[in-house]
């Protein structure tokens, strides 16, 4: 039984910050609840009043910024609604595949990004590619507005740097560059991934010139790589290339350094085993939409 | 103690005006409230899906799906797929198919397979295989339930 609360419903931001001044502090925000209300029923937290944000027009819609074109996904739209969503498909499909692929069909019709990211499970799948993607998340409260990068936010396991009355209000990704290929994989036997694995890499001239590797699931919060990431610098941007089967050989070598963290899903050395064979496969997803993008 | 909050909502087509505490999620209140059992709760953790119930058309997990979240909009739970006792296409096909042992995924997977079939009529085996995935089954093995939407599939393109 979820433990007994008061209800605020704000139909805006500005209703959003007086309903949480209305209260001792004693309230917690949530939108599809998937995460909040588990903990709740599970008596490992409660709160005097909860407010609903899905009546908060700011928080809805997905679009491209006026200026750069980046991705501006609003702080209480579902993993549904991000599958299915035409501007995403175009501006960034390895986020189409990660959101068809989360949880399932009920979370993700239920849940949201923002509440994804705000809740910090460390097996998180958008938090993993959000990472390697240079993203970040605006947050917004009484005393302004700030844009934190997604490495900034989450501090640590179940822990970000939002305070408790700021509420995200997006998620923000920087458009692909020419030849930027940017993908994510993962590999689970649960509901949340064993392993988890994203890259982003740019193509220039038929070699790879930039790379950035995070991991998730593997660690307490998700890790950019940078050791692994530069094993694919210099290689040739084909999968069937040698250059590009030593860049990966290499990358997993370096992978296997990694302070990985047992759990149900497996051991430290299975779960870095599974981590270079699903970054072998996200490599090669990044690599096929570089070449769409040259 | 908080109080109650007022909401109105649609339940299979049948108009309610209900006061409920805010802690109660919508199974609870279709189970206790209303004496529609045919969501079940299971795993209470939104992985098993025997609860799943339809809100606009969308599957919620019932277990964890707050109803005063439902306030305004239309539930669907498995109660309202038969019209005047004659069982619709998607059931006749699991009985056809003997696609339940217990029967108490079936609700559940009955909802799932109805989201599914509304937004895509006809999929391919592997479109069911995932529509179905966060339902779980202890007897069939599922091969019986994938059979029963692809023969409801068929059934309803035929009409
Ligand atoms: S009881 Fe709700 S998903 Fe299992
Ligand atoms: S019929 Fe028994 S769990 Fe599915």
């Amino acid at each position: 039984m979820i433990p007994r609360f008061a209800l605020a419903r704000p139909a805006s931001l500005a209703e959003a910050f007086d309903a949480w001044d209305a209260t001792d502090g004693d309230a917690s925000w949530y939108a599809g609840g998937t995460e909040i209300l588990q903990v709740m029923k599970m008596g490992l937290a409660r709160f005097g009043t909860m407010i609903d944000l899905k009546r908060i027009p700011e928080l809805r819609g997905i679009s491209l910024a006026a200026g750069d074109g980046a991705l501006v996904i609003g702080g209480s739209v579902t993993h549904r609604e991000i599958e299915v969503s035409q501007d995403v498909a175009r501006e960034l499909p390895g986020l189409v595949a990660l959101e068809a692929h989360v949880a399932n069909i009920r979370v993700r019709n239920q849940g949201t990004l923002g509440g994804n990211l705000c809740f910090a499970e460390p097996h998180s799948d958008p938090a993993t590619f959000l990472l390697a993607c240079d993203a970040r998340v605006r947050l917004q409260g009484r005393g302004g507005t700030r844009d934190v990068a997604i490495d900034q936010f989450i501090t640590g396991p179940l822990e970000t740097a939002r305070e408790a009355d700021e509420l995200l209000t997006a998620v923000i990704i920087p458009p692909a560059r020419s030849g930027e290929g940017r993908a994510y994989e993962k590999a689970k036997f649960r509901e949340r991934p064993a392993v988890s694995v994203a890259i982003r890499l740019r193509v220039q001239g038929g070699a790879i010139a930039e790379a950035y590797v995070s991991v998730g699931s593997l660690t307490d919060i998700p890790v950019l790589v940078p050791d692994v990431a530069a094993a694919f610098v210099g290689a040739q941007a084909d999968a069937a290339a040698g250059t590009f089967g030593e860049a990966l050989a290499q990358a997993r070598a370096r992978l296997g350094h990694l302070d990985a963290i047992g759990d149900l899903d497996g051991s430290p050395d299975f779960k870095r085993h599974l981590a270079g064979v699903v970054l072998g496969r996200a490599a090669i997803a990044a690599l096929s939409e570089a070449a769409a993008r040259a | 103690m908080p109080e109650t909050i007022d909401i109105t909502l649609s339940v299979n087509g049948l108009a309610h005006e209900l006061a409920v505490q805010a802690n109660v999620t919508i199974a609870d209140l279709l189970r206790l409230e209303l004496g529609l059992t045919g969501a079940k709760i299971s795993c209470d953790m939104q992985v098993c899906g025997a609860c799943t119930v339809l809100v606009d058309g969308l599957a919620v997990s019932g277990c964890t799906y707050l109803a005063v979240d439902a306030d305004g909009r239309e539930v669907a739970t498995v109660e309202g797929l038969a019209t005047d006792g004659v069982l619709n296409p998607l059931q006749q096909a699991f009985i056809d198919h003997a696609a339940f042992q217990c029967g108490y995924c079936t609700p559940g997977m009955l909802m799932s397979a109805t989201a599914l079939l509304a937004e895509n009529p006809r999929p391919s085996r592997a479109e069911v295989i995932a529509g179905i995935d966060g339902n779980i089954c202890r007897c069939t093995g599922y091969l019986p339930i994938i059979d029963a939407v692809l023969q409801a599939a068929e059934a309803g393109a035929q009409r």
